[in-house]
């Protein structure tokens, strides 16, 4: 088919320009700027009468938060008008004030026309929606999700994470030794975050055992321990936290009641009193009973 | 299908083991015998005397069971005995456990405790002082904290004043200095602060020596949950719940102890059945509440007491309203549905409420609506919007829908000429202030700049407090 013959592409080359092309070329500060919600007709008709320029303030002092009544103060056109508000001097220091009130240098570059300044780059990773909890804690949110229901989930994760901030400091076992490098007991209420990390990294398994049947001969299986990775290692831990969890009788009724078992759970994992130690505990001896295995003329190279 | 009986029984026609040795004396009979006896019956009682045949299971030797299908033959049986059962009500008092301290925050340093002109001064909007420790005993008698509040992770129970605190701490203060009642519904969104608003009037009225009267549940008198009976000799036919009036009357003895040991009865009530003379004193009348028999007939002495001349202004306060602007689900004795203001103790609130019980001393009268759980009450929302629209002189007030007919006209009639007060979001700087003091008790781990303050401002939907709470402190972001 031949190309439909057509004025309209023609058109694009034209450039019409109503105004001139550098109409933001001043610096602008940012407390002067127009927001959304700002009326567009008061900048365009009457920009030189005084009235028009006292909703300017009004919305900047809006924006600044201030109590009304700091604003009814301060903000009539008479007013400014006696102190001499109205020069533009004056206006740009009133701004750079403002600016000082938000905690950032008036005189950075890379404040000016960004009201709360650009954030440093490369961004945090918790900045990242997908990525703005901490790893672990999404993890186990997950484990405890029962029917996909995931805000459910993390309601009682953050019941849990709010009863270890205002439980006493555990009492450690010296027998069940946490994980090394932890922080003092007094430490961790504080930071329920990595109270509840350490807790599931020091019941961590190191191994799983494998069966292979029938390699041992006669139909008997082979057992062989094989390492696990550090997030494997967290979900084991959590599921033997959250059987023994099950196992544990309710005390109370109402949606409190899981997530205050499990936390109570928890508590009980850093002051080595859970039954998740010894689950650990008879892992770990059955890998080093199995790791003779490991010999075995099945896994050996030829 | 296999057949009840054996066959091979039935070809044979054989007299059955179980048949008795006298029935078997000539052939001829035998027929009537068997008919009589029933010789294939499948009844346990003859299978128990010839010892169940040869087969290994008990139906009987000659008794084809069908074919039993076991359901469930591979699930594993998963309920664990888990030991004794919680005592009754150990697991409600769980749910409604109020914890008030947590002793891992830090004490914010420069937090002040509440005096009584603290909440009158317009100075003091948005800033954040704590209760003291006999009010917060005393808030804890008449069960003014809520469980879903957020105690129990700060160091010390601390408040925000906002300007609406200011506002009715000056009203009530207004009125009882007039020795007027303020009457007042506080309403508003989910989560603004409604309760605790209440909370903070509660508060004002003990640092005053106010006597306080709460419910903090409507819903506790209404759904049917507590004893009721007739009160005799009324008409038309009301009805008093006599267990809660018990607890309350114990509550208010507790809760205003400070007050009543300084007051003595003014009265005689020759209808009580322990003789109180006048003058003894009040809190004797109080404690002579021990059963839920006579409670209803010392409350209202009781009351007679607390609203006669002369006493301090008192503060009746109830949380829930749309709970007993109802139908309750409590039935009278021809099985109809009982009108909630027909119930005593509701009643004498909804009258303080209306202003036909208004209080000779002063003081004030304060209910809130609840988003949470609430049914829905059409009269009371309408009757708080055309009240609402009629405070700020709005050109048109809600006129009702002329084609429903679920208007309750009893519940019009009580809302007819209270206030209303509307509860909406906190302003950036009161938003501030409580941020501060998150920060400052170790709770809330980040700078509180103007940024962070904008971002749980508007994450909180312009600055409703339980959102903020919600986004700052009940999150897996800590």
């Amino acid at each position: 088919m031949p190309p439909r013959l057509n004025l309209w592409p023609t058109c694009r080359a034209l450039a019409f320009r109503t105004r001139p092309a550098n109409q933001w070329s001043q610096p602008c500060i940012a407390a002067r700027a127009r927001s959304f919600a700002d009326r567009t007709s008061n900048n365009n008709n009457n920009n030189n009468t005084t009235s028009s320029q006292w909703p300017e303030h009004r919305n900047a002092d809006i924006a600044a938060g201030l109590p009304p009544s700091m604003l009814s103060k301060s903000t009539t056109p008479e007013e400014i008008d006696a102190a001499g508000f109205t020069s533009t001097e004056n206006e740009k220091a009133l701004s750079q004030l403002q600016l000082v009130t938000y905690g950032l240098n008036p005189f950075d570059p890379a404040v000016d026309g960004h009201k709360y300044g650009l954030p440093d780059l490369p961004l945090p990773s918790e900045m990242h929606m997908k990525h703005r909890y901490d790893p672990a804690i999404v993890q186990f949110t997950k484990l405890l999700m029962q029917d996909g229901k995931l805000s459910k989930a993390q309601r009682d994760m953050a019941i849990i994470l709010n009863y270890l901030r205002s439980s006493p400091p555990p009492k450690i076992n010296p027998a069940r030794p946490l994980v090394p490098g932890s922080p003092p007991a007094s430490h961790l209420p504080l930071d329920p975050v990595s109270y509840l990390t350490l807790a599931i990294d020091s019941v961590a398994p190191l191994i799983r055992i494998r069966a292979y049947k029938g390699l041992a001969g006669g139909g008997a299986s082979l057992d062989v321990p094989m390492p696990l990775a550090a997030r494997q290692r967290r979900r084991t831990a959590f599921q033997w936290i959250l059987d023994a969890v099950n196992k544990k009788k309710s005390k109370g009724s109402g949606r409190t009641m899981f997530p205050h078992r499990v936390a109570e759970e928890i508590v009980a994992v850093v002051e080595g009193r859970s039954s998740v130690w010894d689950k650990r505990h008879i892992v770990h001896k059955l890998g080093t009973s199995a790791r003779a295995n490991l010999n075995h003329q099945a896994f050996r190279r030829r | 299908m296999s057949a009840p009986n054996c066959l091979r029984c039935l070809l044979q026609l054989r007299p059955s083991v179980a048949l008795p040795r006298h029935l078997l004396v000539a052939r001829s009979t035998a027929a009537i015998a068997i008919a009589w006896t029933a010789p294939f019956s499948t009844t346990t009682a003859n299978n128990a005397k010839t010892g169940g045949g040869g087969s290994k299971d008990k139906t009987g030797g000659h008794i084809r069971a069908g074919k039993k299908i076991k359901l469930g033959k591979f699930k594993k049986n998963t309920t664990a005995d888990r030991g004794k059962a919680p005592a009754p009500g150990e697991r409600k008092a769980f749910r409604k456990k109020i914890l008030l301290s947590n002793n891992n925050a830090l004490p914010v340093p420069g937090l002040v405790d509440l005096t009584p002109e603290h909440m009158l001064d317009p100075q003091n909007a948005a800033t954040v002082l704590s209760i003291p420790d006999a009010v917060v005993d005393q808030l804890r008698a008449v069960e003014a904290f809520k469980p879903t509040q957020c105690w129990g992770v700060f160091r010390k129970p601390s408040m925000l004043l906002r300007t609406e605190t200011i506002d009715l701490m000056n009203r009530m203060k207004g009125a009882a200095k007039q020795k007027q009642t303020l009457r007042l519904v506080v309403t508003g969104d989910r989560i603004t602060g409604k309760s605790m608003l209440l909370l903070q009037a509660m508060t004002h009225a003990f640092l005053n020596d106010w006597i306080v009267v709460n419910i903090p549940e409507g819903q506790e008198l209404t759904t049917a949950s507590t004893e009721y009976a007739a009160i005799p000799g009324s008409d038309p036919v009301r009805y008093m719940q006599q267990t809660y009036v018990l607890k309350l009357i114990q509550a208010i003895r507790k809760a205003n102890e400070k007050v009543l040991s300084k007051l003595s009865t003014v009265q005689s009530h020759p209808e009580l059945p322990q003789h109180i003379p006048v003058g003894s004193p009040l809190m004797q009348l109080a404690n002579s509440a021990k059963e839920a028999d006579n409670a209803w007939m010392i409350f209202q002495a009781l009351w007679q007491e607390l609203t006669a001349r002369g006493r301090p202004p008192m503060l009746f306060a109830l949380d829930g309203l749309s709970h007993i602007m109802k139908v309750s689900d409590y039935r009278s004795p021809a099985f109809e549905l009982i009108h909630a203001h027909d119930l005593a103790l509701v009643r004498l609130f909804v009258e303080s409420l209306g202003g036909a019980g208004a209080f000779p001393n002063g003081g004030a009268v304060l209910a809130a609506t609840s988003r949470g759980n609430s049914p829905r009450a059409p009269s009371m929302e309408l009757a708080l919007q055309q009240r609402e629209a009629e405070q700020a002189k709005a050109a048109d007030v809600p006129q009702p829908d002329p084609f429903f007919r679920g208007y309750d006209e009893r519940v019009q009639a009580a809302l007819r000429t209270v206030q209303v007060l509307k509860l909406s979001g906190i302003s950036k700087l009161e938003a501030r202030v409580l941020m501060e003091y998150w920060a400052a008790s170790g709770i809330l781990r980040t700078t509180v700049d103007e940024s962070a303050v904008s971002e749980k401002w508007t994450l909180g939907g312009n600055g409703v407090v339980g959102e903020m709470e919600r986004a700052a402190l009940l999150t897996m972001r800590l």
